[in-house]
């Protein structure tokens, strides 16, 4: 098994489209590991995260992509996109 | 604070800015300044209507006037179907778009375009709008939030249920969604609490105030490709939906971002630029279309009003045990106001264990909301620090080191999901709490005022080009619209990156076929994210300069290192070479393979957001209300300054914006839902002789994922000044004021109302 890192979501978003469940852990080395597995699990799910989230590494906000390193253990938490003015 | 970083040679300095010679001498080219030959006038009809359907509209004796050569109606674009695209802050949906730039079955607000005209002169493109025949059938309409809310309220869309309610609603309503953040829990965080202090507030839609009024160009040819120049805070954006709009490919249209006069957020969207572009399609020659103020006021921006309820709750000791809020937003007469990041950011400065966030994005007969300055989070943190100088005053607590006791730092889980990534906060306190001016008295009718702010700070897509002319100088590109500063900015970390004198360096705005994608310049995200594409690009060209130098040399590449903008010989084993200065490689191209020059691209992430905080010095004429604002202190993490001038400069006008909001700018509607004040003589903007100096405390926390350590510095000083102004008057006069603007007649009668009249 390789590393695996902390998948987490809003109660919101979980409530939308994990049927409540809020947190998981996935193999991942990179964002796009990520992505690929919460849509394995539940299908369509990754064209939601890419569209609808910011994603907080580790805390590190990032615009949700694939190319983001996650490290062994951290965090991942998709969170709505933001914008400013 | 110094703002002076002693480690590099340009970065912290404050050099004379680039584009201050063809501003002061009127040579710069701003939207309504552009001229092309054989242009037409451009000119929209407006609704008089807050709201009414559309039964007919007749353009025939307009286009019969001698000089129209082209009239438009929403017959004109192509509809689009009804879907939310792209991320949900800021879903996009193109059959409200389209609908909001040019009215289709309703008006929505006055001042909703309706039909637009392109003739040979103004007076001839005005004679031909008001030629144009609208049959209406006027609506009942709703211009508050509440009321908005109330399920008799007249609905703008017939067909509207609110989205995130479980389960989903069986009737229509002017609520577009409903939106809940939450950590801990709540009963038993408030069961620990010793004082609880709950309080509702309202805010006024404000506009963003820019003195420049939206203004563009269009220019279609035959073979249905155009162009598009145009006041705007992001001309691939302004390209995008033009496009979009327009039903054509973006490849089809080049964008040339003018010079903008203030855009705060508001020109983050189009409402011109597809216009102009439909007529000149229709007739074949370039259209120019400006706004007027008053048009400014009735058909753009502003930012959303809202009323909201806020309950914290603390222990003796100070510590917040738990905190909870509502707020209702109007969006306008579209969805989409920035309520979601009032949500998220409202108790973001603040380590609270047990925390609930809900938000209500609601329509109303308003223009449609648009982005303005930290969108969302100057509102709700009116309210949230309101209370907290509620419950300091109870725990007879200094509001600083209440805030202190609760401060955010690295690790502090946030309301809204992860944990707060990098410190700030505590810094901008305590750089308060040392300020000289804090601890000065104050005299009767006078009260001192703190308050806080968050801020997320924006990354995202940024592109960049360098190029190095024959002489060594050098040639910055980016796609960012300068609107605070950019091109001083970018040029000072080019030069630091060459190691180059600045005055060698010229940095430009370059237009969608000359420079990769490049998000607007909005949220913060400039300096940060289009710094790391020109940081990108330098060190290319650095790296293709060394290369070059090793082949003059007849090394290898490892044994040339770049420093005060030369190449070296790495070391003494490496040769007895004189360094080759950037001019005399510039001068040896062709010998070493031709131009230089790199792009840099990026999707940058790990900004860090920004914390203000701030306290002021007021005095009330007790007869009058006036408020008279002494003194301003305003710290704020700015990671560090580039061009610290400029860096002051945004803190100076974000609290001058933020002052406005508090006492004194508002929409005010009759009982037609018309605007009775869209013009700066009676929707009265904050001037130099209202305002003392704003005392600007750089605060430098930097950030580790820029190479610069940047964090964004625009927004976050907005948000105290409200509360820290309706803070500083219930010390004065011992009045809380709840409702926004706190204007003369508003604060008298809560004075009257409270029996309160100040000191003797």
């Amino acid at each position: 098994m390789g590393p695996t890192v902390q998948v987490r979501f809003t109660e919101g978003f979980a409530r939308a489209f994990t049927g409540g469940v809020r947190e998981f852990e996935v193999e991942a080395k990179l964002l796009r590991d990520v992505i690929r597995a919460m849509n394995e699990q539940f299908p369509g799910l990754g064209e939601r995260l890419v569209e609808e989230t910011t994603v907080a590494i580790d805390g590190m906000m990032h615009e949700t992509g694939y190319f983001q390193p996650v490290p062994p253990g951290g965090e991942v938490f998709f969170i709505p996109k933001l914008e400013g003015g | 604070m110094s703002a002076e970083a002693k480690e590099f040679k340009w970065v912290g300095t404050r050099p004379v800015r680039p584009d201050g010679v063809p501003k002061v001498t009127g040579r710069a080219q701003y939207g309504a300044d552009y001229r092309l030959p054989g242009e037409l006038i451009g000119k929209v009809l407006r609704s008089p209507h807050a709201h009414a359907r559309i039964r007919s509209i007749d353009t025939s004796k307009a286009e019969a006037l001698p000089g129209v050569k082209a009239v438009i109606t929403s017959a004109d674009l192509p509809d689009h179907d009804f879907a939310y695209i792209g991320p949900e802050r800021v879903a996009q949906n193109f059959w409200h778009i389209t609908r909001n730039v040019m009215a289709r079955e309703k008006v929505l607000y006055e001042g909703h375009s309706v039909a637009a005209v392109a003739a040979a002169s103004a007076a001839v493109a005005e004679e031909a709008v008001s030629l144009i025949e609208v049959d209406y059938e006027v609506l009942p309409h709703v211009i508050d939030v509440d009321e908005a809310m109330k399920p008799d309220a007249p609905l703008l869309f017939e067909d509207m249920v609110t989205r995130g309610v479980e389960p989903t609603p069986d009737t229509a309503s002017n609520i577009s969604k409903r939106l809940e953040f939450g950590i801990g829990d709540l009963d038993a965080g408030f069961a620990k609490a010793d004082h609880i202090v709950e309080e509702s507030f309202k805010t006024a839609a404000v506009h963003q105030g820019y003195i420049e009024t939206h203004a563009c160009m269009a220019r279609f040819d035959a073979d249905g490709h155009g162009e598009v120049w145009s006041s705007s805070q992001g001309h691939f954006v302004v390209r995008a939906m033009t496009a979009k709009l327009l039903g054509i490919s973006p490849g089809n249209i080049r964008a040339t971002a003018l010079e903008i006069g203030g855009g705060f957020g508001g020109k983050t969207i189009v409402y011109l630029e597809p216009l102009a572009a439909a007529l000149s399609r229709k007739c074949s020659q370039p259209v120019r279309m400006q706004m007027t103020r008053e048009e400014v006021f009735k058909a753009t921006g502003p930012t959303s009003g809202a009323s909201m309820t806020v309950k914290i709750g603390v222990t003796n000791d100070g510590k917040i045990t738990a905190a909870d809020a509502t707020f209702n937003f109007q969006a306008g007469a579209f969805p989409g106001s920035p309520v979601m990041n009032a949500c998220m950011c409202a108790f973001a400065p603040y380590d609270i264990e047990n925390a609930r966030t809900i938000g209500y994005d609601v329509v109303c007969n308003r223009p449609k909301a648009a982005a303005y300055r930290a969108p969302g989070s100057p509102i709700s943190a009116f309210g949230v620090e309101s209370v907290l100088d509620m419950l300091a005053k109870k725990v007879a607590m200094d509001p600083v080191a209440f805030r202190l006791k609760n401060a955010a730092r690295q690790g502090t889980q946030m309301v809204y999901g992860p944990k707060l990534s990098h410190d700030g906060y505590v810094e901008t306190l305590e750089a308060l709490m040392d300020h000289p001016d804090y601890k000065k008295p104050i005299g009767p009718n006078q009260g001192r005022g703190v308050a806080s702010g968050f801020w997320f700070n924006g990354g995202g897509e940024s592109s960049a080009t360098v190029h190095v002319n024959d002489d060594g100088t050098i040639i910055v590109g980016s796609g960012s619209v300068d609107v605070g500063g950019s091109r001083a900015s970018m040029a000072l970390m080019a030069a630091e990156t060459f190691g180059v004198d600045y005055d060698n360096v010229r940095c430009i705005v370059s237009d969608t076929a000359s420079v990769g994608y490049t998000h607007v310049t909005g949220g913060s995200r400039v300096t940060f994210a289009t710094g790391i594409a020109v940081h990108q690009a330098c060190n290319k060209v650095i790296d293709d300069l060394r290369q070059r130098a090793a082949m003059i040399w007849d090394v290898d590449v490892d044994a040339v290192e770049w420093r005060d903008g030369a190449a070296h010989p790495a070391g003494a084993n490496v040769g007895d070479f004189e360094p080759l200065t950037i001019g005399e490689l510039a001068a040896k191209r062709g010998l070493t393979g031709g131009p230089i020059g790199a792009a840099g691209t990026t999707n940058a992430g790990a900004q860090a957001p920004g914390f203000s905080s701030q306290f002021c010095d007021i005095e009330v004429d007790p007869e009058t209300g006036h408020v008279q604002i002494l003194r301003f202190i305003a710290a704020q993490d700015v990671g560090r300054a580039i061009h610290p001038s400029y860096v002051e400069g945004q803190i100076q006008g974000g609290v001058v914006q933020g002052i406005g909001w508090a006492l004194n700018e508002e929409y005010i509607y009759d009982d037609k839902g018309r605007l009775e004040n869209a013009g700066f003589l009676d929707y009265r903007v904050p001037v130099a002789s209202d305002l003392p100096m704003i005392d600007a405390v750089l605060v430098e926390v930097p950030n580790p994922s820029h190479p610069y350590g940047v964090k964004g510095v625009g927004e976050v000083n907005i948000c105290p000044p409200m509360a820290a102004i309706a803070n500083a008057i219930d010390g004065a006069v011992g009045t809380r004021m709840c409702e926004l603007p706190m204007s003369p007649p508003r604060l008298l009668a809560a004075m009257d109302a409270n029996g309160a009249d100040g000191d003797d």
